[in-house]
């Protein structure tokens, strides 16, 4: 069970850890805040709370940058 | 999960402050409506205005740009824009070839002045000298005198920039932090000088968090330049910026309520506070200064250009 993430020039395969893994909680794992970042899933904007499913590619947008 | 205002199941957003859940469409429409209602407001425009959009590239220019055009298509105001380029390697030319294409897509008139040209140095040369201040000092300061002199060469009667709900309220708690009461009583949606060469400054963004103008630009596939400074640092604006979003986690309502009560206490704090200055020219350059010599001189004359 795995997802393509792309992120900046990142693209890379990742599994999925468990069946509600959500965008919160890949965020979560980046170390990322959703302040930060706007979240497409399979190339729609979608919420955080939207569970990432199998071969997913989800992109996450960084709008907001310090500075 | 649907959007609260038409049902749609492709909800994009939610409103942390109201728990309002949104579909593209209807966000989209939101921010232009509360945009549009901000203008009518605080009467940011008048009838036949020109209004010179200081255009970086970035998000919100270019979100300024955008909503503001909806106004010069119904033939209320003309719209023209100015992209100042810092001379900031590997960094600026991203944005201003963004600003050119904005420009060119919306049919304005568009005029890109570069340090270089204007001051015969870049910010890359300025952080290269001994002794040099903060490199946000020296930008914040020629970009204002830059924007402020092709508005007057492009005879433009407000100047809008895309300041948003985020920097208001960094800015209200800087100067207040900072005991800056006479800054302080500067901010607002539109500020005005005494100096009639200073155009009137307007910002229509004040009411929406920054957040919201980034999911903008990407639902709306507008083009901008996502990028950051590499003179961006641990700055005062970045210390306070941080405490307000941990704060706003728990108390979504936070920014609003610091903007709102700012806006009931502006008055008091402007006719209070508010230190009168001298209006002179600067002996250098000539623009309205109230010194002997401007704010921008001042730093040529120390960096010996």
């Amino acid at each position: 069970m795995s997802f393509k993430l792309i992120y900046k020039k990142q693209n890379e395969e990742r599994e999925l850890p468990n069946e509600n893994y959500t965008i919160r909680d890949l965020l979560n794992d980046l170390e990322l805040s959703p302040q930060t970042i706007v979240s497409k899933q399979n190339g729609e904007l979608v919420i955080e709370d939207t569970v990432i499913q199998e071969d997913d590619e989800i992109q996450l947008v960084q709008i907001i940058y310090g500075g | 999960m649907q959007c609260s205002k038409c049902g749609n199941p492709k909800v994009i957003y939610k409103r942390e402050q109201s728990g309002q859940l949104l579909c593209k469409d209807c966000f989209i429409d939101s921010i232009e409506k509360k945009v549009i209602r901000t203008v009518r407001k605080e009467k940011l425009l008048d009838k036949g205005d020109k209004v010179l959009v200081a255009l970086s590239g970035g998000k919100d220019s270019v979100t300024t740009l955008e909503i503001l055009n909806s106004f010069r298509e119904m033939n209320i105001i003309d719209i023209c824009a100015v992209t100042v380029d810092e001379g900031i390697a590997n960094y600026r030319q991203e944005g201003v070839d963004i600003a050119r294409r904005h420009a060119k897509r919306l049919g304005i008139e568009h005029k890109v002045v570069s340090l270089k040209e204007d001051y015969g140095i870049t910010l890359d040369e300025i952080m290269q000298t001994p002794n040099h201040r903060g490199s946000c000092t020296y930008c914040g300061v020629f970009r204002r005198t830059i924007i402020n002199k092709a508005a007057r060469e492009m005879g433009a009667t407000k100047i809008a920039t895309g300041h948003n709900l985020d920097d208001e309220v960094q800015a209200i708690m800087m100067n207040y932090l900072e005991g800056n009461t006479d800054n302080l009583g500067k901010l607002g949606a539109k500020t005005e000088s005494k100096a009639e060469e200073f155009t009137v400054k307007i910002k229509p963004l004040r009411e929406i968090p920054e957040r919201e103008i980034g999911l903008y630009v990407v639902a709306k596939e507008l083009e901008v330049h996502f990028d950051s400074c590499p003179y961006a640092m641990q700055s005062f604006r970045g210390e306070v910026s941080e405490l307000i979003n941990q704060l706003a986690e728990k108390h979504p309502t936070i920014k609003y309520s610091t903007l709102r009560g700012y806006d009931k206490i502006k008055n008091v704090l402007k006719n209070e506070m508010q230190k009168e200055y001298a209006h002179g020219r600067c002996r250098r350059c000539g623009e309205p200064s109230a010194n002997e010599l401007c704010k921008a001189c001042s730093f040529l004359e120390e960096l010996g250009v």
